[in-house]
């Protein structure tokens, strides 16, 4: 049986590939984790030198996270700028209703080009392991886990991928796309702290309450799963786990009780983070199809002739 | 071969198309004329996929797919009035990326892609970058993409807009050639001295609806109320002009010096009994011939000058 490439995808890594752009951006990664790298160094070192232990290794397994978030921020701000421009570029590069008179389905579309910008990401991503291992190596940390931290920055590319594509179905010029991504982005990073904030510092009576359920919308958070997946791999501890075991069931609230246990909190929200992703790149697909109702309408002003 | 069935398109109180109803023959070269704002474009665009109509129906052959299906879109292969292209990917990628688009394997695409670049005239060009190719390079190669998965309705949206006149020329003689093979292909132009070379049926458009289509012999008999015929003459005028008048179907239109015109509302073996009949008569001709159609006169009279 052939295995068949999706065919957006192998045009965008042809026309990418080929293309200054890209060693350009590939130059820029692995700068700006190295001097991330570096610069945390040099401040653990600092760190080491004022204390009472001679031991800088015990304090050299903190360069991951350092390197890691690093990663993960530019991973944030790139993979929109690439998905943002994929479909409105189309549009305006006039190609799109090309690809919509063949026989892709408009989900086959937009998921083509929301793998096609995580790949690029694993271009880079592998093309910075040396980088990262330096962190591993030093840091103590077990080669396992660059494993899994490969799986999560995987993981947030197709969500922040997701979005990307999502903004781009919905807006006509790439600048706009851009935008309502990071628009996005802002709704789902820090307006999810807000229910769970306001439960604790105001509804719920006065400072140490339980957020209680209200701590839910946090399962769709990237942040809040990275803090999770970090701790979880240099503590072997939950933070939402530590959050748990210091109140009561009912002040928690079942449902955050039972998520917040060892693991689960970590793996449901890689789920949920997965589910919003594929939220996003239907709505997108049903906003480019052309045959759903109300399309079309500002295609159509566009030219009637 | 394309039967549009009662289509209508509308945004908000705006009719774009208004109840058309259509029927092109397989085969045919079918020329779509109409002024800026006529609908042509919206038409096109409603059996292609890329929109959605208002109420009607549009079958293709002998389907009953809903527009837009996978079924209905391997039958249509379609050229717009204006598509980008990528850069940095070569012709023959360019074809490989629209193949596996319809499932096609990149053996079987290769294989066609040789045909259909030595059909249209680019296999030189083959390793090319597409950016790099002229305008009607680009849109003979759009033509190339939109037939690999073999359509039977071949869609073309003003074509010729924006080539130069060697580009104009080759594109015609490519519809020409495939026209000839047997390939159902509709134009929509505003060129109309190309379309009447062209087609061999129209249909004109205006303000959303269909005001009339047919051959374009038809059309034209139709509209003058008959076959306008040039006869020249070398002997006696006035005889010749007594018998045409006394012909019930025949009207004098002109008298020249040794030229008639005149125009015939019956069927082309009453012409031939009339040619019979003035031979008869000792009128010596030395020319009887069917004026040609004037397409633009005829668009011109249809869409009350407006385009």
């Amino acid at each position: 049986m052939k295995i068949r490439l999706n065919p957006i995808v192998k045009k965008d890594l042809q026309v990418t590939v080929r293309s200054m752009r890209m060693s350009w951006g590939l130059f820029a990664y692995e700068a700006a984790l190295t001097i991330a790298f570096l610069v945390a160094l040099a401040f653990i070192q600092d760190a080491a030198s004022y204390s009472y232990s001679d031991n800088i290794y015990s304090y050299l397994i903190y360069l991951f996270p350092v390197v890691a978030v690093a990663q993960v921020c530019i991973v944030a701000l790139y993979v929109p700028i690439i998905t943002a421009s994929s479909i409105s570029g189309e549009k305006e590069r006039q190609t799109f209703d090309i690809m919509l008179t063949t026989c892709m389905s408009p989900f086959a579309i937009v998921f083509g080009k929301v793998i096609s910008a995580v790949l690029r990401i694993i271009f880079f991503v592998i093309a910075s392991t040396p980088i990262m291992a330096l962190s591993f190596v030093v840091g103590g940390l077990s080669w396992s886990y660059l494993f899994y931290y490969l799986l999560a920055v995987i993981l947030f590319s197709v969500f922040a991928g997701s979005i990307g594509i999502f903004a781009s179905a919905f807006c006509r010029k790439s600048v706009a796309a851009l935008l309502l991504s990071f628009v996005i982005y802002f709704v789902i990073f820090v307006l999810t702290f807000v229910p769970p904030i306001y439960r604790s510092v105001f509804a719920g009576g006065g400072y140490g309450e339980s957020a209680g359920e209200s701590m839910l919308p946090l399962l769709w958070n990237p942040v809040v799963f990275f803090e999770e997946f970090f701790s979880q791999m240099m503590t072997g501890n939950s933070i939402m786990a530590t959050l748990r075991d210091s109140l009561d069931r009912d002040e928690v609230g079942i449902l955050t009780y039972v998520l917040a246990r060892g693991k689960v909190w970590m793996f449901t929200s890689a789920g949920c983070i997965l589910l919003l992703s594929f939220l996003f790149m239907a709505l997108a697909a049903w906003k480019v199809n052309p045959m759903h109702a109300g399309s079309g309408r500002r295609r159509g002003k566009k030219k009637v002739d | 071969m394309l039967y549009i069935n009662d289509m209508s398109k509308r945004y908000g109180s705006f009719t774009a198309v208004n109840h058309l109803s259509l029927h092109i023959p397989e085969g045919d070269l079918f020329g779509f004329v109409g002024p800026n704002g006529a609908g042509k474009t919206t038409t096109i665009r409603i059996v292609c996929g890329l929109l959605r109509a208002s109420e009607g129906s549009v079958r293709i052959g002998g389907t009953t797919a809903a527009v837009g299906s996978k079924e209905m879109k391997r039958l249509i292969g379609y050229v717009p009035d204006f598509f980008g292209v990528y850069d940095n990917l070569k012709v023959r990628e360019y074809m490989d990326m629209y193949g596996s688009m319809y499932g096609m394997y990149s053996r079987d695409i290769a294989k066609l892609t040789d045909d259909l670049l030595e059909l249209v005239n680019l296999t030189d060009k083959k390793e090319v970058y597409v950016d790099t190719l002229s305008r009607g390079m680009k849109q003979r190669l759009c033509v190339a993409r939109a037939l690999l998965h073999n359509p039977r309705l071949l869609i073309l949206d003003e074509p010729n807009s924006g080539l130069d006149p060697r580009a104009r020329v080759e594109m015609k003689e490519l519809l020409k050639n495939l026209h000839s093979m047997g390939k159902t292909i509709v134009i929509s132009s505003h060129i109309l001295s190309e379309l009447s070379e062209m087609c061999n049926s129209i249909g004109i458009m205006n303000h959303g609806q269909l005001v009339t289509a047919g051959l374009i012999e038809d059309i034209m008999q139709q509209l003058a109320g008959g076959s306008r015929i040039h006869i020249r003459i070398v002997s006696e005028v006035e005889p010749a002009v007594r018998i045409l008048k006394e012909q019930a179907n025949v009207t004098v239109e002109s008298v020249r010096e040794n030229e008639l015109i005149i125009t015939h509302r019956g069927t082309d073996s009453e012409i031939s009994a009339l040619i019979g009949y003035l031979i008869q008569n000792q009128v010596v001709l030395t020319d009887f011939h069917r004026e040609e159609g004037n397409l633009e006169s005829l668009f011109m009279q249809l869409t009350g000058g407006a385009q």
